[in-house]
């Protein structure tokens, strides 16, 4: 479906280009960019500090390193008629696979037959943070990165289906719905090898209320997996003892995994306060529940705005599983499913310098404070990590 | 020295308050409405909603990206600096969510768009705003 989408929307862009040459004031195509060049630094030699759970390398060892951070996005808009968009977006950022290969983003048909009411289909975007629907755009935000606490789980940014949002004035703010369903189209990659997730059916809600300087924002999505991970060789263990349940509890195939959110945003002048809180909820014992929130206080002083944060991620064991007889298979089955155990919380100071239009530069020290035996949510983790690294970050951030 | 006080005096007069004139935001008298809340100008600037209330989709104008009075409508309007303002057009942009305000070079410029395109709308200042438009909101309402 992707490789279709491609071709359309190319075909689209050249009829957008040769139309734009002619210079028919009908139609019109706009190419923009975006990208961020990242240095970051984790202090501990033990674990990896990694943005999300797609990243399957990170930072360690006090080695400064831009493979976290840095992207390049390229983005063209085809405005075809007054109602209709078609919009394509490519971006190089570190995958899975650890490579930067560029990836198809987005590329859908946008029809806005009114302005109360909005259409997209192809591949969209996943609505997942608070003010926009990309977290690549470095730019756009504060922080150097999104709180990782917060969206290190959340590893899928985009799927091929469809969306319809609503806005109406209400009690003098707006509200605004969106409903969205589609399939996943990506992979992510642990100490299990990779795990490609395409195929998955994703759907969901998102309501938005803003008046005046408030926004509040109720997310709920789903998921239900159309693959299960690399776990044979512990489940065929666990079968031919019968642990037949204790396998299944593992399997992720057709499992469903639900993510609830409530965001706040306050932003009036120099002030702006943005707190939220989400929990995730999954079939499979292969993961374990977790609940996440972050606060972000800044204060813009002229072109230099400071800001502190706090973000938390911690998750809950599944509760009765299923009791394996060896005593043995027990503590292996034990151990896996104890390996998605999640207790972090960072403490964040930073500040953003506007130097120039469509130029920013940051910093952000980060202090991440661990269990040590949190080893989900880093990667390559030794027996010697004790959940405790600070990270660094200098980053220059432009839209183009 | 005679000459040089007629200089003396403009030089004053640029710096001022009157010469910083309040700010007006004006449209079309086909658009088919009298007033705008600061909350609907802020939403049809910041892409939030852009219909008027006459059914009309409203379509905001900017002044170019460097221009004095267009930073001073956005920290008159919702406090922001253009910094901020261009962030979150980035924000939007890049969601594929909707377009910022179209720029135009200078007030001329867009009293001829505003006067001619119903549902367009512009912010000048209100020495400038002539017969051809109607002023539907001003600071300090």
């Amino acid at each position: 479906m992707g490789k279709f989408i491609l071709s359309l929307l190319l075909a689209g862009f050249a009829v957008g280009a040769a139309r734009a040459e002619t210079g028919a004031a009908e139609s019109s195509l706009t190419l923009r960019g975006f990208g961020t060049l990242g240095l970051a630094r984790s202090s501990s030699d033990h674990a990896e500090f990694v943005r999300d759970l797609s990243q399957l390398v990170g930072i360690k060892g006090g080695q400064w390193s831009g493979r976290i951070d840095s992207v390049l996005g390229l983005q063209a808009n085809w405005e075809a008629t007054p109602e209709i968009e078609l919009v394509g977006q490519m971006v190089s950022r570190l995958h899975y696979d650890r490579s930067h290969n560029p990836e198809l983003m987005w590329a859908f048909a946008k029809w806005e037959p009114d302005p109360r009411l909005t259409f997209r289909g192809g591949r969209i975007g996943a609505d997942f943070m608070m003010l926009a629907d990309s977290r690549l755009v470095g730019y756009s935000y504060l922080t150097v990165r999104p709180p990782t606490d917060f969206f290190g789980p959340l590893f899928f940014s985009h799927f091929d289906g469809a969306d319809v949002s609503g806005t109406l004035p209400l009690g003098g703010g707006l509200v605004r719905g969106k409903l969205f369903a589609g399939k996943t189209q990506e992979k992510s990659a642990g100490t299990l090898g990779v795990w490609d997730t395409s195929g998955s059916p994703v759907g969901g809600l998102v309501l938005d209320y803003v008046t005046g300087p408030w926004n509040v924002r109720l997310n709920s999505a789903r998921i239900r997996f159309a693959a299960d991970m690399n776990v044979s060789a512990l489940t065929t263990l666990l079968r031919a003892n019968g642990g037949d349940a204790a396998a299944d509890s593992l399997l992720t195939e057709g499992r469903t995994s639900r993510y609830l959110s409530l965001g706040v945003v306050y932003d009036h002048g120099p002030l702006l306060l943005q707190g939220m809180l989400n929990r995730i909820r999954h079939d499979s014992a292969a993961f374990q529940d977790s609940r996440t929130g972050y606060l972000l206080a800044a204060y813009r002083v002229g072109s230099v705005t400071p800001f502190i944060g706090v973000s938390r991620w911690k998750s809950q064991p599944h509760e009765n599983l299923p009791v394996v007889v060896p005593g043995w298979l027990d503590e292996e089955y034990q151990r896996f499913v104890a390996g998605s155990k999640i207790d972090r919380t960072t403490y964040s100071l930073g500040a953003r310098w506007d130097f120039r239009h469509h130029m920013a530069l940051k910093f952000q020290l980060d202090a991440v404070r661990a269990s040590p035996d949190t080893a989900f949510s880093f990667a390559n983790v030794q027996p010697a990590w004790n959940g405790k690294t600070n990270v660094l970050t200098l980053t220059l951030d432009f839209v183009f | 020295m005679r000459f040089l006080l007629p200089w003396f005096i403009a030089c004053l007069l640029l710096l001022s308050p009157a010469a910083h004139a309040e700010l007006v935001l004006v449209t079309s008298p086909q658009s088919g409405i009298e007033r705008l809340t600061q909350d609907e100008v802020v939403n049809i600037y910041l892409g939030r909603y852009r219909r008027l209330a006459s059914g009309l989709a409203a379509e905001p104008l900017d002044h170019p990206i460097d221009s004095e009075v267009r930073a001073r409508f956005y920290r008159r309007l919702v406090g922001k600096s253009l910094a901020e303002i261009n962030a979150y057009w980035a924000r939007l942009v890049f969601s594929g969510k909707t377009k910022p305000p179209q720029a135009v070079a200078n007030a001329e410029g867009l009293l001829r768009i505003v006067a001619t395109q119903p549902g367009t709308l512009a912010y000048v200042e209100r020495s400038q705003a002539d017969a051809r438009v109607k002023i539907v909101f001003e600071f300090g309402d």
